[in-house]
C-alpha cells in the first residue's frame, strides 16, 4: 500500500474520532445541524474536502480511498440521523410534557336535566305492562259522574263514594275532577264495543279533597284491565306478582288479602315484603313486615251489564268473558322505591329535591 | 273499630296467638291495623270495608274466626224472664212511613237507674265508648256486641207514650242528645210520639225523652231504617254516629229481634229491670229469606280452582248461608239476614273463595297472546321529554289546579271549582306558564337558586259544552344563566333564543316542520318586543318570549325571565312518513359570506327571504352567522353577515355561476335599502 493511501486513512480515521466527540457534545437540533455543516457541508465540510482531495490520487488510491470515504460518509449520516431522531424524540417528550393539563379541574357541564322521579317510575311501570302486551289508554282528567261513579256499581248516595272525597266543577253535580282512573275501564271497554279481549292499563292524574303528609289532592294512578273468556283470579295473581317481582325485585314475597272495591267482586289487596326491613317489621310496615302495594279484584258482573247497557246490546256478556282490574298510586311505588315519606315533595316544583333522580 | 279479646272468647275460642290470629283476619278481609295489650286483654283494632257491616260488631267478627279455624261459634244467650203488664199496654208503635221503617221492635222495661257494673263499664271504656248509666251502656253494649243499634226512650217523657216512625214536618226542630237544635226536612226520619219527634231516626236521640236517673219506665226502640234515608239524613246534618254508620250501610233486618232479647237478658243479668211481657214488632212487609244459585262452574272460572263443594258447603254454612242439594244446575244457597252484601252468585263465591285460602288460588297469567307497546304519540312524547331533559331542563308535574287571582292575566273564563281546597286552588289551569311554572321558578329563587330551566307536560282546560276541552302543552321556563359557571368560560343569561332553540330542537325531533314565527299576536302576560307566537299550518300552535315587566314583579321573578308553551296535540299526532334518503352530494358546495348593513329594525327573516328569491335553485342555505349594531356601523342601523351555500346535485359549479348568483342577491339588497359592506 502507498504512502499516500495510509496517509487518506489515517486522515479518515481521525476525522472519524473528531466526528464522534463533536456529536457526543451536541446537545441540540442546532448543534447538530452545526456538525453535519463541518464535516459534510456541501462546500467546506471536511469529508466532503477529503474527497475532493482524491482527485490528486492514482486510479487505484483513488478507488480505494473513496470506497473507504464514502463508507464513513454513510456513517457519519447514519449517525447524524439518529442524533437527529434521538433529540427530536426528546423534544417532543419535553413538549408534551410542558402540555400537561390539570385534570383534576371541573368538567365543563354538558346540559342535564331530570325528568320527574314519577314520570321515570310511569314510564317503569308502561314498559313492563307493554312488555306484557298491554296498550296503554288515556281519558279525560274531568269527567262525569256517570264514569267515575255510575257505570263502576257506584250509584248515587252509595257509601262508597265517601272514600273518595270529590272535587266538582262550579254549578255542575254531574262534572268532577275524576277520583280514579277507573273510569279509564269504562271508557274503554265503551269505545271498543267488539268481542271483548282487553288488556290496558290507564296511568294518569286523579284527584281527591286530601291534603296532608300521606295525601295530595292530585296524585297518580295506573288502572289496569283484563277482559276475556275465562280470565280468572289465578291471572289476577299471577300478573299481579310478574308485575310486582319485575318492579321490584323475585326476593319479596307478594300476599292477597280480601278486600272490597265497589267495582270488582271478588276484591283483592295486594302486599309486598316490606322492602325496607325485609319483612322482619319496621316503621315503614307498621311492624307488619307486609306494604299496601295495590287494590285489584274481579270486574263485578254489574260494570259488564252498565257497559252493555250504555251500548245497548250485550258485548261484554258476563256468562262469557270475565276479567280483572286492577289499580296502584305511582306516588306510593315510588316512595317506597325511594323512600320519600311526604307524598307533596312530588308537587313542591323543588329542585332540592327533583335533581336527586338521574334523567 | 275495636275488639277486646276476651270478648271476643265469649263465642269462639280462639287457637292461635294474636299475631296469626291478626294475620289471618287480615287475609280473609278483616285487616287488622293493630294489636293492643290493655291490662290482661289484649285490643285488636280493625279496618273494616264499607260492605261488611255485619262485621262491625263482636259476633260478626267472632263467626269469621270460627269458620276461620273450623271451631263452632257459640250463641248468644238472650233468655230472660218477663215482669209486669204488656208492652203493648204501656205503648203503641206505629209505622207511619214504611219506606224509612221497614221494621220497628220496641220492649218496655222497668229499670233501676244506676251505673253499669265493673264489667260492662271496663269493655266499653276498653273500646273508647263513654260509660254513662246501666240502660243506656246496654244499649251501647249491644251495638258492640251484635251491631243492632237501639235507642232507650224514658216513657214518662215520650208524648202520648207513643213512638212513631214518621217522615219530619219541613221546618220541625229536635234537640239531639249532643244538645244541639237540628232544623228538620221533611225527607229525614224521625221518631216522634203524639205530636214532636223525640229522636232522629237511627241517628241520635233527642234531648226531651232522654234517660236520666228519675227514668223508671223505658221504651226500647230496634228498629230497621232504609240505608239511604239515614245517609242522606246525617250527610244534610253533617252528623256522623256509631248507629247512622251501621245503619246507612245496612244493618240486619233480623238484628231488631235478637238485639232486644239480649237486652232483656243483660238488664235481667246485671239487675239493672225487668222486661214486660210481649215485644212488639211492627214489621208491615216481612221479606222471604234471599237466595242465590252457586255453580261449581261458574266458581272454577271465577277463582281459577275447584274449590270442593264440601269445603264450599262447610264456609257457606259457618257464615250462616244455607246450603242445599246439588240439582245438577249449581247448588242453591240460602243468604243471612245479616249480610245485605250478598244477593248474587258472585257474591257467594267471593265467600267461598276468600275462606278457602287466596293463597291456595294457583297463579296463572292469560292466554291468549295480544300486541300492545306505545302508540306513536305516547313513543313522541316520551321524545319531546328526553329533548327537554337533554337541553338541561328539570321536569316538574304541578296541581291541575290554581289561583284564580293569579292567573288574571290570562285571557278567557277559567273553569272553577265548586268546592276547592282553598281559593289558591279555585280554578283548572288554561295555562302550564301562568301561574304554575312562574310560581315553580319563583320556589326555586328563593331556594337561592340563580340558574333554573323547568318544564312541564300537561293539560290545560277551557270551558266547552259538557266536559272541558283538555289540551296537552309543554310549558318550559328558563332563568339566570343557561349553563352553570365554569372557569373555562363565561356564563351567559338564558335569552329568548335559548327557548326558541329549545322549542325548535322539540319539533326537530318529531320529525315535523318548525313553527313560523310572528313578532305578533303573542299573549299579554309576555314582553310585547321580545316575544313571538308561532304557527304551524296556519295554526296557532303556542309563543315564546321574555315575560312582562309587570308579570315579573307580580310573581318576583327577574325580568329576563324567558318562558314558552307550545300544544303538543297535534305535535304529537302528527306521525311524519318514514324519511327517504336523497343521494349523498357528490359535488362540492362553495360557500360565500356578505355582511349587510340595514335599517335596525329590518327583520332577519325578511332578509333571508330575500335572499332566497334572488339566488335561484343553486342556493343551499342562507344562515345568518353574525350580528353587529355597534361603532362603526352607524346608530339605528345594525349590521348582519350571512353565509350562504351553493351546489349542484349533478355537477361542479363555475365561478361565473356562483358570481352570478351573488350579484342578483346584492343588487337585490341594494335595492331593498341595504348596504354591503366589503364589496
Amino acid at each position: 500500500m502507498s504512502d499516500s493511501s495510509d496517509e487518506s486513512k489515517a486522515r479518515a480515521r481521525a476525522l472519524r474520532e473528531e466526528f464522534r466527540s463533536s456529536l457526543a457534545d451536541s446537545g441540540d437540533l442546532a448543534s447538530l445541524q452545526a456538525v453535519r455543516d463541518r464535516f459534510l457541508g456541501r462546500k467546506a465540510g471536511a469529508l466532503t474536502s477529503l474527497l475532493k482531495s482524491l482527485g490528486g490520487l492514482g486510479e487505484d488510491e483513488r478507488r480505494e480511498a473513496g470506497r473507504e470515504l464514502n463508507a464513513l460518509k454513510s456513517e457519519l449520516e447514519a449517525a447524524l440521523q439518529d442524533a437527529e431522531s434521538r433529540l427530536q424524540a426528546g423534544a417532543r417528550e419535553t413538549r408534551l410534557e410542558q402540555e400537561r393539563i390539570d385534570i383534576t379541574l371541573p368538567a365543563r357541564p354538558t346540559a342535564t336535566g331530570w325528568r320527574h322521579p314519577l314520570t321515570v317510575v310511569r314510564e317503569r311501570l308502561e314498559d313492563i305492562f307493554v312488555s306484557m302486551g298491554y296498550e296503554i289508554f288515556d281519558g279525560p282528567e274531568v269527567d262525569d259522574d256517570y264514569h267515575c261513579f255510575e257505570a263502576l256499581n257506584m250509584p248515587p248516595d252509595h257509601p262508597a263514594r265517601d272514600m273518595q272525597d270529590t272535587f266538582y266543577l262550579k254549578g255542575r253535580r254531574d262534572i268532577l275532577l275524576r277520583t280514579h282512573t277507573s273510569t279509564g275501564q269504562i271508557r274503554y271497554m265503551l269505545a271498543n264495543p267488539h268481542p271483548p279481549l282487553v288488556r290496558i292499563i290507564c296511568p294518569g292524574k286523579v284527584f281527591r279533597r286530601d291534603d296532608d303528609i300521606t295525601h295530595s289532592p292530585m296524585f297518580q294512578q295506573v288502572e289496569g284491565l283484563v277482559v276475556g273468556p275465562g280470565i280468572s283470579l289465578g291471572d289476577l295473581k299471577g300478573t299481579i306478582e310478574a308485575f310486582l317481582h319485575t318492579l321490584f325485585g323475585p326476593q319479596y314475597p307478594v300476599r292477597f288479602r280480601a278486600s272490597y272495591f265497589p267495582y270488582t267482586e271478588p276484591s283483592v289487596e295486594a302486599d309486598l315484603g316490606c322492602i325496607v326491613c325485609g319483612g322482619r317489621g319496621c316503621r315503614v310496615c307498621k311492624g307488619t313486615g307486609w306494604v299496601e302495594i295495590l287494590g285489584s279484584g274481579m270486574v263485578d258482573p254489574a260494570v259488564f251489564e252498565a257497559v252493555n247497557a250504555r251500548i245497548g246490546r250485550t258485548v261484554y256478556d258476563p256468562e262469557e268473558v270475565t276479567g280483572f282490574a286492577f289499580g296502584l298510586g305511582i306516588e306510593r311505588v315510588a316512595m317506597i322505591l325511594h323512600g320519600v315519606d311526604d307524598i307533596r315533595l312530588f308537587y313542591g316544583n323543588d329542585l332540592r329535591f327533583l335533581e336527586q333522580f338521574g334523567g | 273499630m275495636k275488639v277486646l279479646l276476651s270478648w271476643l272468647r265469649e263465642f269462639v275460642d280462639i287457637p292461635v296467638e294474636n299475631r296469626k290470629l291478626a294475620d289471618d283476619l287480615t287475609l280473609v278481609g278483616l285487616a287488622v291495623d293493630t294489636v293492643e295489650s290493655v291490662g290482661k286483654d289484649t285490643l285488636l283494632d280493625l279496618d273494616i270495608t264499607t260492605n261488611r257491616v255485619d262485621c262491625m260488631n263482636v259476633y260478626g267478627v267472632a263467626r269469621e274466626v270460627a269458620v276461620l279455624y273450623r271451631l263452632p261459634l257459640r250463641p248468644l244467650e238472650i233468655a230472660f224472664a218477663e215482669a209486669g203488664p204488656p208492652s203493648s199496654e204501656g205503648l203503641v208503635v206505629e209505622i207511619d212511613a214504611p219506606d224509612l221503617c221497614p221494621r220497628f221492635c220496641a220492649l218496655v222495661l222497668d229499670v233501676r237507674m244506676g251505673p253499669s257494673p265493673a264489667w260492662v263499664r271496663d269493655r266499653l271504656e276498653a273500646v273508647g265508648v263513654r260509660s254513662i248509666n246501666n240502660v243506656v251502656d246496654l244499649t251501647n253494649y249491644v251495638m258492640l256486641e251484635m251491631g243492632q243499634p237501639c235507642h232507650a226512650f224514658d216513657l214518662d217523657r215520650t208524648t202520648g207514650r207513643r213512638l212513631r216512625a214518621r217522615w219530619a214536618a219541613e221546618g220541625e226542630e229536635l234537640r239531639t242528645l249532643d244538645g244541639a237544635l237540628r232544623r228538620l226536612s221533611a225527607r229525614m226520619g224521625v221518631v216522634a210520639g203524639d205530636e214532636a219527634p223525640l229522636a232522629l231516626a237511627g241517628i241520635m236521640g233527642g234531648a226531651s225523652s232522654e234517660v236520666s236517673d228519675e227514668t223508671r219506665t223505658v221504651a226500647l226502640e230496634a228498629a230497621y231504617w232504609d240505608p239511604l234515608s239515614i245517609r242522606r239524613t246525617a250527610k244534610a246534618l253533617g252528623m256522623h254516629t256509631e248507629a247512622s254508620h251501621r245503619f246507612e250501610r245496612g244493618a240486619d233486618p233480623e238484628g231488631p229481634l235478637s238485639a232486644t232479647a239480649r237486652i232483656a237478658h243483660l238488664l235481667q243479668k246485671t239487675g239493672a229491670g225487668s222486661t214486660r211481657p210481649g215485644r212488639i214488632d211492627c214489621h208491615p212487609a216481612p221479606q222471604a229469606r234471599r237466595g242465590a244459585r252457586l255453580r261449581p262452574s261458574r266458581s272454577k272460572t271465577v277463582l281459577g280452582v275447584g274449590v270442593p263443594l264440601a269445603e264450599a258447603r262447610r264456609v257457606l254454612t259457618g257464615l250462616g248461608f244455607t246450603v242445599g242439594p246439588d240439582d245438577g244446575n249449581g247448588t242453591p244457597v240460602g243468604i243471612p239476614s245479616w249480610r245485605g252484601d250478598v244477593s248474587r252468585e258472585i257474591d257467594v263465591i267471593e265467600e267461598v273463595g276468600r275462606h278457602y285460602g287466596l293463597d291456595q288460588i294457583v297463579s296463572s297469567l292469560p292466554g291468549n297472546a295480544v300486541i300492545g307497546g306505545l302508540k306513536p304519540w305516547q313513543a313522541r312524547e316520551r321524545e319531546v321529554r328526553a329533548t327537554l331533559v337533554g337541553a338541561g331542563l328539570a321536569e316538574v308535574i304541578q296541581y291541575a289546579f290554581v289561583s284564580e287571582a293569579e292567573s288574571s292575566t290570562l285571557p278567557g273564563v277559567p273553569v272553577a271549582l265548586e268546592n276547592p281546597i282553598s281559593e289558591e286552588q279555585g280554578i283548572l289551569r288554561s295555562s302550564l306558564v301562568v301561574p304554575g311554572l312562574l310560581s315553580a321558578l319563583r320556589t326555586n329563587l328563593r331556594q337561592g337558586r340563580r340558574d333554573v330551566g323547568l318544564f312541564e307536560i300537561g293539560r290545560v282546560f277551557a270551558p266547552a259544552d259538557a266536559l272541558p276541552r283538555e289540551t296537552k302543552r309543554l310549558g318550559l321556563v328558563l332563568s339566570g344563566n343557561s349553563r352553570p359557571a365554569h372557569w373555562a368560560e363565561k356564563a351567559r343569561p338564558s335569552d329568548f333564543f335559548d327557548a326558541k332553540g329549545i322549542v325548535e330542537a322539540v319539533i326537530r325531533r318529531l320529525g315535523v316542520a318548525t313553527p313560523a314565527w310572528r313578532s305578533d299576536g303573542a299573549p299579554s302576560h309576555l314582553h310585547p318586543g321580545k316575544s313571538a307566537s308561532g304557527t304551524r299550518s296556519g295554526i296557532d300552535c303556542g309563543y315564546v318570549g321574555i315575560v312582562h315587566p309587570d308579570v315579573a314583579r307580580q310573581f318576583e321573578i327577574p325580568e329576563e325571565t324567558v318562558v314558552a308553551e307550545i300544544d303538543l296535540g297535534t305535535l304529537l299526532e302528527d306521525v311524519p312518513a318514514a324519511t327517504r334518503v336523497r343521494a349523498l352530494d357528490r359535488f362540492p358546495a362553495v360557500a360565500r359570506d356578505i355582511s349587510v348593513v340595514v335599517a335596525g329594525d329590518h327583520r332577519a327573516a325578511d332578509l333571508e327571504a330575500t335572499i332566497r328569491a334572488e339566488a335561484g335553485d343553486l342556493l343551499r342555505s342562507a344562515v345568518v352567522v353574525d350580528r353587529y349594531d355597534r361603532p362603526p356601523v352607524p346608530a339605528g342601523k345594525v349590521s348582519l353577515t350571512l353565509s350562504l351555500v351553493f351546489q349542484h346535485a349533478d355537477r361542479t359549479l363555475t365561478g361565473d355561476e356562483v358570481q352570478d348568483a351573488m350579484a342578483r342577491v346584492i343588487g337585490a339588497l341594494r335595492s331593498g335599502g341595504a348596504e354591503i359592506r366589503g364589496e
